[in-house]
């Protein structure tokens, strides 16, 4: 479903359509990026220093105050290995984990599903972009045939996630209530991605449930408009949009656990 | 045109710090485990995550894509007050960070924030801006004479000359809180333990001013750091004990911090040093004490540094002594409501907290709700106070002294 699919010959338009996409999420996205770290490099670079006099916030000093703080030793006495946070705080998400398992579980099948499709994602990409310089030897149709199942259990996978996260903010009173637009927007974006994956995925390969009901004619003409529906907007989405919305956490999350090894 | 200043500046807020704001997914746990947050009655500014938010703001409509493009927009002053007041609703405890998702060293980012504030002129809090004043003059925050430091000392209390063991007394156990001095010197003597003291060259650790963003301030805090480190240097010490969790936090983390370089000595909480000995067998106590009894972990003891055993080791090693833990203990515990300057600035926040600390204690039947700081003495014996609670709060190294054998009164003048 989430993958990039639908290209075929007779959609050569849309292929130009897809890059020209990508192109624009990666440069909005890039320049989010650089507006994000020269703002985080605007902060000073120890311990109750005043910013250098002068000097804009630069991406560079983010990085090195960034990789100072991950290197040095703690004077409270609580860090742990780089290797340690990174497997069990950053992919295995402990401290979520250790606060609340069911939110850990709805985050982690967010994580795991999205992750594993991002990357399958990625392959088939490749895959299709490889396939028309050089043979393969295998086509692009074939290599999707075995994405197809792996890629039927991560969507599920991240469903279940979405789903109860949406579930959470709506009718759990005291998390609906405490919620702002920042978060809405990220569950709900997440969201639509997630549906219309599988509604493209359904329309193209006739899923009784996930077809919306259309079929024969209407399901072919209709297979490739949703696929490229869903591909952009996952590239907008879930690229360009990274830098400026709580997407954000996917980066300084993992930045902010790892400076400070593994928390408190 | 002249281009637009942004409202608020980056000063002492670290690289890392600015995107740690970016880092908070608002996940609540910090919410529904801070002390002032529940004790204000749920005030939705005293809440981390919504601090959390509002600075984020605060940095991007000063420095986001926006400001960059059509350049900042302004801050009203009003907000930067009424967030000035939210920071200082903080005790410092440190639970936020402990339980938060992100990993975010949230007590670092308060403190940073508010000395960011002050240097804009907004705060600190109420009568503290007092602090470096005071302090820079009088070398201690009770405004007494430095050469009444040792005045305390009773005729029985034998202080060395110079000695391998400094006690740090700290000026609330120095000046106020006298039978935490008394139980400490008597202990170590009754111990055989030679120490010395800096006396008049004991000056204040700078904690107060350290928590409550005026580290800066005419270099006070740094001075005082310094001339103590001289002062212990001076009398040939490698040991250093204290019986307070602020003074203790203050020299583990601070000092090395604001001097740049690492303590030519070690720093011991006294507790750890009895641990020690009663390890070592080197304990022969004299009386039972037959209570039962828990233990407050002061956060900047606990959580900051992270000693939550040594004390619980003493008093389970006391004679009589029946150990019962609260509900919300260790990294979890509940702050007292003393610390990062709310005693001072706003009493009745403080008070709150410690209402619902002595609930704890209630909880488990105690019959003495013990800790190992001053402040948390204080704070805690107030919130029994105004519940009219019957439950003793003592220090751990009271309860060490009476199973000794020893007084921790002022002897009586004939
Ligand atoms: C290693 C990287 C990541 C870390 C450490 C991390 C951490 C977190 C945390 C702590 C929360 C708050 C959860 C709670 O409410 O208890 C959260 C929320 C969320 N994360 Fe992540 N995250 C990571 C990567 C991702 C990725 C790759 C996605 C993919 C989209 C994602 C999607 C979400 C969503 C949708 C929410 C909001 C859930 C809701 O609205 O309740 N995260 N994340
Ligand atoms: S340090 Fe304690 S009092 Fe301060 S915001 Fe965090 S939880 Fe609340
Ligand atoms: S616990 Fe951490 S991540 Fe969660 S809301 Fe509080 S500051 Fe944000
Ligand atoms: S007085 Fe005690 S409990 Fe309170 S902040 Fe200090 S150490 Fe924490």
């Amino acid at each position: 479903m989430a993958y990039f699919s639908g290209l075929s010959d007779a959609l050569r338009i849309t292929f130009v359509q897809m890059m020209i996409v990508s192109f624009i999420a990666m440069v909005i996205f890039v320049y989010g990026m650089i507006i994000n770290l020269q703002k985080w490099g605007a902060g000073v670079t120890g311990y109750a220093l005043e910013p250098e006099a002068g000097s804009k916030g630069s991406a560079i000093r983010f990085l090195k105050t960034w990789w100072k703080q991950v290197t040095e030793e703690s004077h409270h006495g609580h860090g742990k290995p780089i290797l340690e946070t990174l497997v069990l705080d950053i992919l295995f998400q402990r401290r979520i984990l250790l606060r609340s398992p069911v939110r850990w579980f709805m985050h982690f099948t967010i994580f795991a599903g999205w992750m594993t499709l991002f990357a399958m994602s990625g392959m088939m990409f490749a895959v299709e972009m490889t396939e028309r310089f050089i043979e393969l030897p295998f086509t692009a149709a074939q290599f999707r045939e075995v994405l197809q199942l792996p890629n039927d259990i991560f969507g599920y996978i991240l469903l279940i996630g979405v789903v109860i996260a949406l579930v959470r903010r709506l009718f759990v009173s005291e998390v609906r209530e405490a919620s702002i637009m920042y978060d809405w927007v990220l569950i709900g974006v997440v969201f639509i991605v997630t549906v219309s994956g599988f509604v493209a995925d359904g329309i193209r390969t006739g899923d009784i449930v996930w077809n919306i009901g259309m079929s024969g004619e209407t399901a072919m003409a209709y297979a490739p408009p949703a696929a490229l529906f869903h591909s952009v907007i996952s590239l907008l989405f879930c690229i360009a949009f990274i830098p400026y919305s709580k997407y954000i956490h996917i980066i300084a999350t993992p930045l902010a656990i790892l400076a400070n090894k593994g928390g408190e | 045109m002249a281009k637009k200043q942004p409202s608020i500046d980056t000063k002492n807020l670290t690289a890392v710090q600015l995107m740690e704001l970016d880092s908070c997914t608002r996940c609540g746990e910090c919410v529904k485990w801070c002390p002032t947050y529940a004790a204000s009655g749920q005030k939705p500014g005293l809440a981390p995550r919504d601090k959390i938010l509002r600075w984020r703001q605060f940095m991007n409509k000063s420095y986001g894509v926006k400001a960059k493009l059509f350049g900042p927009s302004e801050i009203p002053d009003a907000e930067l007050e009424e967030f000035k007041d939210d920071v200082h609703g903080c005790t410092t405890c440190g639970i936020c960070a402990t339980v938060c998702e992100s990993g975010i060293n949230t007590v670092e980012l308060w403190e940073s924030m508010r000395t960011n504030l002050v240097k804009k002129g907004i705060g600190p809090f109420g009568k503290q801006g007092m602090f470096p004043k005071l302090i820079g003059q009088y070398r201690n925050p009770y405004l007494l004479d430095q050469k009444a430091r040792l005045d305390w000392v009773p005729e029985d209390v034998k202080i060395a000359d110079k000695a391998n063991i400094v006690y740090f007394t700290g000026c609330t156990a120095g000046y106020k809180q006298l039978a935490l001095a008394f139980a400490t010197s008597r202990v170590l003597n009754k111990l055989g333990i030679e120490f010395t003291m800096l006396g008049e060259d004991e000056w204040c650790c700078g904690s107060a001013l350290i928590r409550t963003g005026q580290v800066h301030v005419d270099e006070v805090a740094r001075t005082l750091a310094k001339h103590n480190v001289e002062a212990i240097k001076a009398k040939g010490a490698t040991k250093v004990l204290y019986a307070c969790a602020g003074c203790f936090r203050a020299s583990k983390v601070d000092w090395p911090r604001l001097l740049g370089e690492e303590l030519p000595f070690e720093v011991i909480h006294i507790t750890e040093f009895l641990q020690d000995l009663i390890k070592k067998d080197k304990i022969k106590w004299e009386t039972s004490i037959d209570k039962t009894v828990t233990y407050h972990d002061p956060c900047h003891l606990g959580r900051h540094v992270g000693v939550y055993d040594a004390p619980r080791f003493v008093l389970e090693h006391i004679p009589g002594v029946k150990f019962v833990e609260m509900d919300r203990v260790k990294e979890f515990q509940r702050c007292c409501g003393a610390g990062g300057g709310v005693k001072a600035g706003i009493p009745d926040l403080a008070l709150g907290v410690a209402e619902s600390r002595v609930k704890d204690a209630l909880d488990t039947n105690a019959d003495i709700l013990s800790s190992a700081c001053p402040f948390c003495k204080r704070n805690l014996s107030d919130g029994r106070d105004s519940l009219k609670a019957d439950i003793e709060v003592e220090d751990v190294i009271v309860l060490v002294a009476q199973a000794l054998g020893l007084s921790v009164e002022e002897p009586k003048s004939e």
